[in-house]
């Protein structure tokens, strides 16, 4: 692959994101604008922000590499991953935006009234964000090894470099410009490429007979329950749970407007996720020798030049490559602001210089991580943070948004519960299923019963504790539920 | 009049909004800043509350669980139909395509029909609380 195209659709995309950036720093000057944007932004824009923070590497090449490597199977990812903004719209939209908390620490402090649980609250957060920001280095690594040549730590530098550099100079206010406008990015990324290549090839005879490229005992047919059940759960609740995307739900300016924030994003999501999937069948159509592990995420990268040699497959190769380039800078810096957010307002006084230093250090640690270990697939990796979210904090969101019961020590219990249950399983589930074969599914895909078991402990410790519900949770359920114009319309 | 620095029902001002510090506690998550917004006044406005957000809990559920039965009644129709693997629309059997694109346009619409319903909750009781 010639690489000198894709120095110039990495430098460009790396381009237009600071200048936007920068052109943001202009309007955003208070503290406010910094963690939540002053709450002044519009659906339409909101909801492009929250699908270009949304789609990372998983979705931009993970999706196309795992249709190619596994089959239909693949095909539940994009399915969880948008039907997961229907669970938040049914439970955690309208009453989350309403709570006025910016972040779920702040939630979960002002539900419970305890400082202990939002203590348990930062910290999962922050490893939620730290464990997805890896997969996101790792796509860019992979990406900037296949279409420069160069190093492929080179890449995962490049990206988190330039994240800690953006976020800090501008905070959240910019960043909504910058993720509304890659959304749109990465969606004519496929998109375009998606519909030449469809043209080009009308009539060409595929490396396959549809026959073996599409075999039935990788299609729907063959479905694996457990796998495919567990795999549901942690995608629809795992996205009840993201700091990332929950952040923008507080720059709604009411519940209202947030519920129809997320109809967007659906519409949104589900147009997208059509190219990815194109993307996986022309690749088992006509190129099924990159389905080998290492290979098969770059399927999106390699297809346009390898279908249509020559300048029209050069272009459409840059729009990919700029494509992925803004996955991974949007979802890494979508991060790093909720866990800057996070960490500064806990540890460095929330100030606008803790905010700039905490995004440094948002941006370094995940950096470490992805030197230091090798992608095992995108796609997998970020369902497995879908799973430990779900298991973490999405029990305490759902319950403390529905349950007048929750109580701190109940929130703590389960949390904790579904942390070690979830990362027991998916950090030495390799491990233990090596001595135990038979319960490898189960810890490959934890969800299914760590969430209920979270769940279960929660509400349990919560019964055992009933002196412990906080005195204002009557008070803060009606704030949550009550519609702002029924607020007020009540006389003082 | 577009002009009109007073509009402000049409356009809410921006909100300038502290960041809140652990101990002092989420001050503007607090519900407690505007006496008489939050807390139920009486006995009659707390029943009022604790009916929708039991109205709008059991929307919820009822149409998540809508959504996910149907999925997977849809799932099933195209695993024990192997009619649909061995059709094929551009070289993809019909079973791949359905299972890749037919789930979207179900949670849409799902999303659209509880915004509405959601919406007619949240008008009931504005209607019951102002008639008080």
């Amino acid at each position: 692959m010639n690489a000198a195209i894709g120095y110039t659709a990495i430098v460009a995309v790396a381009v237009a994101s600071a200048l936007i950036g920068f052109y943001g720093l202009r309007v955003s000057r208070t503290t406010s604008d910094f963690y939540v944007a002053s709450r002044t932004v519009r659906p339409w824009w909101n909801a492009s922000a929250i699908g270009g923070e949304y789609l990372s590497a998983a979705s931009f090449l993970g999706i196309a590499g795992l249709i190619l490597l596994t089959g239909s199977a693949a095909l539940w990812f994009p399915i969880g991953y948008t039907a997961g903004y229907l669970m938040l719209l049914l439970f955690v939209a309208a009453p989350l935006r309403r709570s006025g908390a910016y972040t779920i620490p702040d939630f979960t402090e002002a539900r419970l009234e305890s400082v202990w649980a939002r203590r348990v609250t930062s910290i999962l957060v922050i490893v939620v964000g730290w464990f997805y920001i890896v997969p996101q280095l790792q796509g860019a690594a992979l990406t900037v090894r296949i279409t420069t040549g160069l190093p492929a730590w080179a890449g995962s530098l490049a990206v988190a470099v330039i994240v800690a550099v953006v976020v800090a100079a501008g905070g959240m206010r910019s960043i909504t410009f910058v993720q509304a406008f890659q959304f749109w990015l990465k969606l004519t990324a496929l998109a375009v490429p998606v519909v030449v290549l469809l043209l080009a090839l009308g009539g060409t005879e595929p490396a396959l007979p549809p026959v073996e490229a599409f075999p039935a005992t990788a299609g729907p047919g063959d479905l694996e329950v457990y796998r495919t059940v567990s795999l549901m759960v942690a995608l629809l609740l795992g996205t009840l749970g993201l700091p990332h995307v929950l952040v923008r739900f507080y720059t709604n300016p009411d519940g209202v407007a947030a519920r129809r924030t997320t109809v967007i994003v659906l519409v949104l999501l589900s147009v997208f996720y059509l190219f990815p999937t194109a993307f996986g069948f022309l690749g088992r159509a006509f190129a099924p020798d990159l389905a080998t592990s290492g290979d098969a995420d770059a399927l999106i990268l390699l297809l346009p030049d390898r279908l249509i040699p020559g300048p029209v497959g050069d272009v459409l190769t840059a729009l990919v490559i700029a494509g992925a380039f803004a996955a991974f800078l949007s979802t890494s810096s979508g991060l790093v602001v909720s866990l800057a957010g996070v960490i500064s307002q806990d540890l460095l006084g929330g100030s606008v210089r803790g905010f700039r230093i905490a995004a440094v250090i948002s941006s370094f640690v995940p950096l470490v991580v992805a030197l230091a270990t090798e992608s095992t697939g995108l796609a997998g990796s970020v369902g497995l943070v879908f799973a430990f979210t779900a298991s973490t904090l999405c029990p305490v969101l759902l319950l403390g948004i529905w349950w007048r019961g929750l109580t701190a020590r109940g929130a703590v219990a389960g949390m904790l519960t579904g942390a070690v249950l979830s990362g027991t399983a998916i950090l030495g589930g390799a491990a233990i299923s090596a001595v135990l074969p038979g319960i490898r599914p189960f810890l490959e895909q934890p969800a299914a019963w760590t969430v209920p078991l979270a769940v279960l402990v929660t509400v349990l410790a919560s019964r055992a504790d009933r002196r412990g519900v906080p005195r204002g949770a009557d008070a803060f359920l009606t704030r949550l539920h009550v519609p702002e114009a029924a607020r007020r319309r009540r006389p003082v | 009049m577009s002009s009109d620095p007073e509009r402000t029902d049409a356009t809410p001002a921006r909100v300038r909004v502290t960041a809140p510090r652990p101990g002092s506690a989420a001050a503007s998550a607090r519900p407690s800043p505007h006496p008489g917004t939050e807390a139920p006044t009486s006995d009659i406005a707390g029943v009022y509350v604790r009916s929708l957000i039991r109205t709008q809990l059991r929307l919820g559920v009822v149409f998540a669980v809508g959504f996910v039965v149907a999925t997977a009644l849809f799932v099933l129709a195209i695993a024990f139909v192997p009619e649909l693997d061995a059709t094929f629309v551009l070289g993809v059997p019909l079973s791949w395509l359905l299972l890749g694109i037919g789930v979207y346009p179900l949670a849409i619409t799902v999303a659209g029909l509880y915004v509405r319903a959601a919406s007619r909750n949240e008008a009931r009781y504005r209607s019951l609380t102002e008639d008080e």
